[in-house]
């Protein structure tokens, strides 16, 4: 494997820009029609992700130990797109004459490179796959329950199959019918239960097709798919400090899910829940925080509005409120909601003496369709 | 011997069955065991058969191999043609540009509608507190101004108290409106934007045709026509909005 001159002959179809993926697509649909259907119909975003995700793995080819656990990972995570070990020669193909497409000087050399580096990536991916056959590449649920609460946010209760294992905080990706192909991450809002139920809270972005779809289209009874867990905002198990937990918008879902998860499994301690949002109107979980507040004697539930200046809830940012009810110097923090939220608060906490290290956030923004190389499953 | 004769004739095919009911027969004081001619007959025979099975398997592996070989071949299609690649190219840039622009339709569409419902929102809140504290204020000062007869404070006040309560009312009307409203809008967002399925792309046009298909593919992709078909695949609903659903409430 001649690892520099696939790095320079890897350069010149990325030179291309969005052309190398778009002729790599259209090469792999012609050649193998039946790949198609893979796909969602805008392949747009597709293509950005392809030639980055290429690039990642070309920039790391001579880092095994790097490169392999990426390798697994796309591997497993891409099971649920209903990938199999039979499309591998025929991505690989189309690659191969992509790249010749691109480049003047493309000798049989290069093509025994990029052979031999396609055939050890497709055999990383495929064991990946294969071995992680005790998990569904995918879990089928149920919508048991669709709850518009606000003009933009529904509360969704799905039912999946098969029970679905994960952490409570952690991601997992959705496919609904209405947008086939277009998988979005969501937190679930309460850790595993004995049933399986899982919450969503899911906000329409403007403009945005799965969420929109999640919150004004989809109904009880209708089917959704679930991919395999992802994420990070997982709580510390090994720390027993009593935690602090900020949430603005659908942020609150993860941190609810660890709300449940001390509910569930302790161990017991003091947990303060502090929400933020524009006005009252917005607070589309009250209800049920009422409840958990009522039944849980060790959580503390307070509301702020930023801007309604008549409500009767405390007033300001929540990073402000937040700090007004402190010291939090030695609690675990959790923070999710959106960029601008998490950002502020994660400074004010900082600021205060609460060290990085127990600080732990997850953004709410416009979700990828993937995690990154990092795990990240918003951007 | 009974059912077949080891030594039977050379024309009969050796199976399983005849291997398995082959009878021997028994030999003479002199020659106790098997009469040896006919189990020599029988071993001249099997080992015969072994070799025309095992010629007949080399030459089926033979016959296997040169047929995977062309399977593989078969496989291993022609590369589709650069104007080939590059005709579904444009499609998919012209199918991804219209899902864009579907999108930044909803977007705009959406964020418009939430300014205009947020804006209504807060001026009829604004209005109806301001009317509520005139009320209020003019209810305090009515009592408190103990001088004037009781028979015409009373109605006054209870005038006032049910005027607070039909604002609060028309307060809550005016948001129920608004709500409904712009859900219908955006209810109509969603319906135009319709259903986008990849198994619902017009089939490929078959191998024969795409030469001649070639020369108008540009053109077409971009004519107004195809864009026609688009909406009549996907009627227009009329804007179901506002109008229907206010009424009701």
């Amino acid at each position: 494997m001649d690892i520099p001159a696939m790095r320079a002959n890897f350069a010149k179809a990325a030179a291309h820009g969005d052309h190398a993926p778009l002729w790599f697509y259209s090469h792999l649909f012609l050649s193998h029609p039946e790949t198609r259907e893979l796909f969602p119909v805008s392949m747009a975003h597709q293509r950005d992700r392809l030639f980055a995700a290429l690039g990642q793995v070309v920039a790391r080819v001579d880092d095994l130990d790097t490169l392999v656990p990426i390798l697994q990972q796309l591997g497993r995570d891409h099971r649920k797109f209903g990938t199999v070990a039979a499309h591998y020669p025929a991505v690989g193909a189309s690659l191969l004459a992509t790249l010749e497409h691109f480049d003047d000087e493309w000798d049989d050399a290069l093509a025994a490179s990029w052979t031999e580096a396609y055939e050890l990536i497709a055999q990383v991916m495929v064991k990946a796959a294969d071995e992680s056959t005790d998990q569904p590449p995918w879990w089928d649920a149920e919508v048991v329950d669709h709850d518009r609460r606000t003009l933009d946010i529904a509360v969704l209760k799905l039912a999946p199959r098969t029970p679905v294992d994960y952490l409570p905080g952690q991601a997992l990706s959705v496919e609904t019918e209405l947008r086939p192909r277009l998988w979005r991450w969501y937190s679930p809002a309460n850790a595993p239960r004995p049933d399986g139920m899982l919450e969503l809270h899911v906000e329409a972005r403007d403009g945005g097709p799965v969420s929109t779809a999640l919150v004004r289209q989809v109904q009880k009874g209708d089917a959704v798919r679930l991919g395999p867990p992802v994420g990070h905002l997982a709580l510390d198990t090994g720390s027993e400090r009593d935690l602090l937990l900020v949430a603005g918008g659908t942020g609150l879902a993860p941190v609810k899910a660890i709300i449940d998860q001390v509910a569930r499994q302790g161990p017991p301690r003091r947990v303060d829940l502090f929400v933020g949002a524009r006005n009252e109107d917005a607070f589309y979980d009250r209800a049920d925080l009422r409840r958990l507040a009522q039944e849980l004697p060790w959580l503390t539930v307070t509301l702020a509005v930023s801007e309604d200046k008549t409500s009767s809830l405390e007033h300001g940012d929540i990073g402000d409120v937040v700090l007004r009810h402190g010291p939090w110097a030695n609690r675990d923090a959790y923070v999710a909601g959106n960029p601008a939220t998490v950002e502020d608060t994660v400074t004010r906490l900082h600021s205060h003496g609460l060290p990085m290290g127990r600080i732990r956030t997850e953004v709410f923004a416009a979700s990828r369709p993937s995690p990154t190389v990092d795990g990240k499953v918003t951007e | 011997m009974t059912t077949s004769t080891p030594t039977a004739g050379d024309g009969e095919r050796l199976t399983p069955d005849v291997v398995r009911d082959v009878r021997f027969t028994h030999g003479t004081m002199l020659h106790p065991g098997y009469t040896d001619t006919e189990v020599d007959a029988f071993v001249d025979r099997v080992s015969s058969e072994l070799d025309r099975l095992t010629a007949e398997n080399t030459q089926l592996r033979e016959q296997l191999q040169r047929l995977e070989q062309q399977l593989a071949a078969a496989a291993d299609r022609p590369s589709p043609s650069d104007q080939a690649v590059g005709i579904l190219a444009t499609a998919q840039l012209t199918a991804d540009q219209y899902v864009a622009e579907a999108e930044a339709f909803s977007r705009q569409m959406t964020s418009e509608a939430r300014l205009h419902y947020e804006e209504q929102l807060s001026q009829a809140r604004e209005k109806a507190g301001a009317i509520i504290q005139a009320a209020q204020e003019a209810g305090v000062r009515i009592s408190s101004g103990r001088s004037t007869p009781e028979v015409s404070a009373q109605p006054a006040t209870e005038d006032l108290e049910e005027q607070v309560a039909y604002l609060r009312a028309f307060g809550q009307a005016c948001r129920t409106q608004l709500r409904s409203y712009l859900e219908a809008l955006l209810a109509d967002v969603e319906t135009e934007w319709g259903r986008a399925h990849p198994a619902a792309l017009p089939e490929p046009p078959s191998g024969a045709r795409v030469p001649r298909q070639l020369r108008g593919a540009q053109a077409s992709f971009h004519s107004n026509e195809t864009a026609a078909d688009v909406g009549d695949e996907q009627p227009r609903t009329g804007v179901p909005a506002g109008t229907g659903s206010t009424a009701t409430t």
